[in-house]
């Protein structure tokens, strides 16, 4: 068969991505039929460059969730075809079975596998832990932030000093110590996974138990059903295979494996700790800040005087006054999550070496990179463009969130 | 750029102004139809409430509309030149040199990273080219004008080293530095404390004399217009709707909302009871809501149908006899303007009754440390109030009344239970609760006492219904077992303030200022409060919406018997609703007696200093003019022995050095009247009444 033109290639991922496509259609319809009705979200649709940002972003989203379905793919993105190992972009399969999809459309990296799906693929890793470790930073940095900023003082002192030390930490030097296998061995991530998974639990506990006090019959089960589903899921989330911790020398049980629904691969999980560590302290100034602000007005007065709970003034009258820079705050804090996975991946750290992210792609791409271009191209440019959605989504938040 | 050549006609000449500013949504017409001139050394005032369009005809003025801004109509003339057919070069040659602007924040105004010398400099020598010598000479000169104490040592400092009043005097000086043909003052003196604020229009008006500078003054407050100007422009919903010179308009307004304005501010002779204000009824129309044919019409006691809501633009026409006084209304010459008030419902005195709360030489020192790092070094003692007694019984409204930094708020915050006092004791019901945090109150003592605050845009959370706040203070008092139960309750809390109870399920943002009031009003009462400290409550509001709310919290404290604790420095309003009057001083009471006691003399000297600040709107109350020199001290480091002895006109008559030495004591005069004041019973009595009402 004749290997595709380079406007073929165009046409073949086009026609891939349709289910994009069309989710795409349907979600701009519907938000500009009713952005009047839609808060800050609906506004977002009078900026342009806030659509455009908002666009490319929930392409990658769309790709990565519907790559994880296994619809966008052509080929397995581990599996390698004999004869197609660095082929340029559009070179046909030589010996395509019966249903095989005949073009490896993105060529063929080092060890055969198709670049394309890889791609998709690797949307699905960025797109399954940037925001997670992100609304996880978010409810660590807060937590701290709130207090400090509210209270001042002696325990203002300390969160910051602590959060100085963070940043004040090499960050590569930093993962690579929490990858190190002797690290790891000594249980380190999991103890930390521990600490800083817990943080959303008591945020939302103080939540809503600080709202809901003075109604003790809503509260009395409210709380002890979300509270239990949560805990349930921190659980599940830092137990693996029965166990908190399970070292060489020493094991601590978790719950138990029929409870379990779901592990967290070891790799993923140091990760996604990382992430958390370095971006919380960030957040924790950036709440402070806003708190210190917004504690002097008049509305967090007369909460003090009515007789309020110092949480319920942090959480219900000054946080969701702080919500539009932290709003704008979030989106680029993935951004940073995506090229900070980017990083890892990059460095090979964590993630297993034939893992589809990004990061990896690149760096396998790079050995070759005078030679064959097409194997690290794609990657990159998809990094690229996710990363400048995200800051153009959030530059578009900030400038409608003043407006008006 | 040199000056533009002798000129002799008007300075500013506006004909039929109209502009608009363009949003995402529509066209807002922000002025319409707006034609005023200023004549060479003449002082015009601009009034309206706010979001009248005065600063946007200042800002057309400048030229400086912004982005979405547009003159869309009419011309500005200056010095016979449109200023819209004049290229960029020539604004800039006019802009703070031919027409200086003094703008309301003062902090605002100045480069807070220059010297205050070098940015009085700049003018000069941009605008004229000359050398740096002789802008420093010109600088010193200005500074001297403005009387500022040692001009050297001003020039050489920066602006957070000067205090509010000082700063704003800076402004003046750098307006005048290019001894300007005119001046524009945006509400110049809002952000300065009234005895501040009466020295610098005192300054403005001299200026003005000796500089020959035409003025357009823009105020909210009708008192001061009539201290500093000579002709007046009242503006309604982008309209100018009267014109004239001051005793026209004032006397012989021509015009409704002219006429409703002046009936909604307390003048002295107003009284809670027996003639109460009259408010405004309704709203202030938004730019793109305005009625057909008058603006003003849906409010207006005159109102005929078919004839004021006709599609049309109402012109202006002149009124007879008068020099230049004209009135944009159809029926003006059809009513009858000096028919008497019909009097509002007249009301009993309620008399105060058993005595809720008591305090006893309360004190309250705040610890500084001088070095805040380490916490080491000496510590600085600031005496946010000292010796605070007085007693307030039920159903009783009294006024504190005292500038920034008198300890007002210090002494709120201890009495919420904020913070707990040094000494001394409050006693709530003959219970002490000056020790007690408000964290180990319990419900009733908290819901007992509660505060209304000042900045109504500040009151309310911004994201959350104004339902659901009054509901959750009705959760915190223990109101209610249900939720259906304290819905019902809010609700007539709403009606209470009367705001409609479809405002229950309102954003904050979608309310008007006045409106937020109310509802911090409701919020207040929602534990059925005893006493409610009202901390500034209406001052940052519009004078037509003050009336009213302050007419609710007169209905509801005669209804629910509350003891209001009426917090403000405004004395007119002070005068019009409180039954007993304290008036504090950098931490001290000053004086403290009943409103006639506080208002008549023998005056302490502050007292005295404060009633003949506070600018009144009538032509007909001559008052003795005592400007204070100086700004209030700091309370880090108060003045040895009577806190006002520095700016005392009285110091005199007190022998030796007594003032200086010692902190006066209570003096007592008759019935509970108390001074704290050296002066000696004969030199009391020889003062006279600041405020003197002319007999017609």
């Amino acid at each position: 068969m004749e290997p595709l033109s380079a406007i073929e290639i165009a046409g073949r991922i086009v026609y891939q991505l349709s289910p994009v496509w069309i989710s795409l259609v349907i979600l701009y319809a519907a938000s500009i039929g009713f952005k009047r009705r839609l808060g800050l979200y609906g506004k977002l649709f009078d900026s342009p460059i806030g659509m455009i940002g908002f666009g490319l972003v929930m392409f990658w989203v769309f790709t990565g969730v519907y790559g994880a379905m296994d619809m966008i793919i052509t080929h397995d993105p581990l599996s390698q075809l004999s004869g197609m190992k660095n082929k340029v972009p559009g070179t046909p399969l030589r010996n395509p079975e019966e249903g095989q999809y005949q073009w490896y459309l993105l060529g063929g990296d080092n060890l055969a596998r198709d670049v394309f799906s890889r791609l998709v693929k690797g949307a699905w890793e960025v797109i399954k832990i940037a925001p997670m470790a992100a609304v996880f930073a978010f409810m660590v940095g807060i937590t701290l932030g709130l207090p400090a900023g509210y209270y001042g003082g002696r325990l203002d002192t300390i969160l910051s000093f602590a959060a100085n030390l963070i940043l004040a930490f090499p960050v590569i030097l930093l993962f690579y110590l929490l990858v190190t296998p002797e690290i790891v061995a000594t249980g380190v991530p999991n103890y930390m996974a521990i600490v800083l998974f817990v943080f959303p639990i008591i945020f939302v506990g103080v939540l809503l138990n600080s709202r809901y006090y003075t109604r003790p019959k809503l509260r009395n089960w409210m709380l002890p059903l979300v509270l239990g589903t949560i805990i349930w899921f921190y659980l599940q989330l830092v137990s693996n295979g029965g166990y908190l911790i399970n070292t060489p020398e020493y094991a601590i049980w978790g719950l138990p494996r029929a409870m379990d629904m779901f592990d967290i691969p070891g790799g993923i999980l140091v990760v996604f700790v990382s992430v958390v560590f370095v971006n919380s302290p960030t957040v924790f100034r950036i709440v402070r800040g806003l708190t210190l602000d917004i504690k002097t007005r008049d509305y967090v007065a007369a909460a003090q005087t009515r007789g309020e709970g110092p949480w319920y003034i942090m959480l219900w009258e000054i946080l969701p006054n702080a919500r539009g820079p932290l709003i704008v705050d979030f989106c680029l804090r993935i951004g940073y999550t995506t090229i900070l996975l980017g990083t890892l991946g990059f460095f090979g750290l964590g993630l297993p070496p034939e893992s589809p992210d990004w990061g990896s792609t690149i760096n396998d791409g790079r050995k070759l990179l005078s030679i064959y271009l097409h194997p690290a191209l794609p990657p990159a440019f998809a990094l690229l463009t996710l990363v400048l959605g995200l800051n153009l989504l959030a530059d578009g938040l900030r400038e409608e969130s003043l407006r008006d | 750029m040199s000056k533009m050549e002798d000129y002799d006609g008007p300075i500013l000449e506006i004909e039929k102004l109209s502009i608009s500013f363009f949003t995402r949504l529509r066209e807002i017409p922000a002025v319409m139809d707006f034609s005023v001139a200023v004549q060479p050394g003449e002082a015009v005032g601009l009034v309206g409430e706010s979001g009248c369009g005065k600063s946007t005809v200042a800002l057309g003025v400048m030229q400086d509309l912004g982005k979405n801004g547009r003159v869309v109509g009419g011309t500005i003339k200056f010095k016979g030149r449109d200023l819209a057919q004049m290229s960029r070069k020539e604004l800039r040659g006019i802009r703070g040199n031919e027409i200086a602007m003094i703008y309301q924040e003062p902090m605002a105004s100045l480069n807070p990273a220059m010297k205050i010398g070098k940015q009085l400099m700049e003018v000069p020598m941009i605008h004229e080219g000359v050398s740096e010598k002789e802008a420093y000479q010109r600088a010193l000169e200005v500074v001297t004008d403005v009387r500022l104490p040692d001009p050297e040592r001003m020039l050489n400092s920066f602006p957070h080293q000067l205090s509010g009043g000082q700063q704003q005097r800076i402004v003046i000086a750098m307006a005048l530095m290019s001894k300007p043909s005119l001046l524009i003052l945006d509400e110049p003196t809002t952000a300065l404390d009234v005895t501040v604020e009466a020295a610098v229009v005192e300054l403005v008006k001299d200026l003005g004399k000796k500089y020959g500078t035409s003025m357009l003054f823009i105020s909210h407050n009708l008192g001061l217009v009539l201290e500093t100007c000579d002709r007046l422009c009242v503006m309604y919903s982008g309209e100018a709707v009267e014109r004239g010179s001051i005793h026209d308009v004032f006397d012989e307004m021509q015009h409704p909302y002219t006429q409703a304005l002046f009936r909604s501010i307390p003048l002295p002779g107003a009284d809670k009871n027996s003639r109460p204000l009259v408010a405004i009824p309704g709203n202030f129309p938004l730019p793109h809501e305005r009625p057909p044919g008058c603006n003003f019409g849906p409010r207006c006691d005159y109102f005929e149908q078919g004839r004021c809501d006709q599609d049309m633009v109402i012109p202006m026409s002149p009124v007879h006899g008068n020099d230049r006084h004209e009135t944009r209304c159809l029926r003006f010459q059809e009513i009858d303007w000096n028919a008497p008030i019909t009097l509002g419902e007249q009301k009993e005195k309620t008399a105060p009754g058993k005595v809720v709360l008591k305090m006893e030489n309360l004190k309250k020192y705040y610890e500084v440390a001088a070095n805040a790092l380490f916490g080491g070094g000496d510590k600085k003692v600031v005496k946010a109030n000292e010796t605070l007694s007085f007693e307030a019984r039920e159903s009783e409204t009294l006024a504190i009344v005292g500038e920034s930094g008198c300890g007002k708020s210090t002494f709120a915050k201890v009495l919420m239970g904020l913070e707990t006092a040094t000494e001394g004791q409050i006693l709530l019901d003959n219970r002490n609760i000056e020790q007690i945090p408000i964290e180990e109150r319990d419900t009733k003592t908290i819901s007992d006492v509660q505060m209304v605050f000042q900045n109504p845009f500040d009151t309310l959370n911004p994201s959350m219904t104004v339902g659901r706040q009054i509901m959750r203070a009705l959760e915190i008092f223990g109101i209610g077992n249900s939720e259906a139960e304290r819905r019902k309750r809010m609700l007539e809390l709403l009606d209470l303030v009367k705001l409609p109870r479809a405002f229950a399920d309102r954003m904050p943002r979608q309310l008007s200022g006045g409106q937020k009031q109310r509802v911090g009003i409701a919020r207040a009462f929602a534990g059925g409060a005893r006493i409610v400290v009202a901390d500034e409550p209406v001052s940052a509001l519009d004078v037509s919406v003050q009336a009213a709310v302050t007419d609710l919290l007169m209905e509801i404290q005669r209804k629910e018997k509350t003891t209001l604790l009426f917090i403000s420095h405004d004395l007119s309003i002070v005068r019009y609703l409180s039954d007993r009057v304290m008036v504090m001083y950098l931490g001290h009471v000053v004086e403290l007696g009943t409103t006639d006691q506080v208002f008549a003399p023998p005056y302490h000297p502050y007292t005295e200093a404060l009633l003949s600040a506070v600018p009144i709107a009538d032509t007909s109350v001559e008052k003795e003019h005592i400007v204070l020199e100086g700004d209030i001290p700091s309370a880090m480091n108060p003045p040895p022995g009577c806190p006002f002895q520095t700016r005392c006109r009285w110091k005199s008559e007190v022998p030796g050095n007594l003032c200086e030495r010692e902190v006066p004591p209570q003096h007592q005069l008759e019935d509970g009247h108390q001074i704290k004041c050296h002066l000696s019973d004969e030199v009391l009595e020889r003062m006279k009444p600041v405020i003197k009402v002319a007999a017609e």
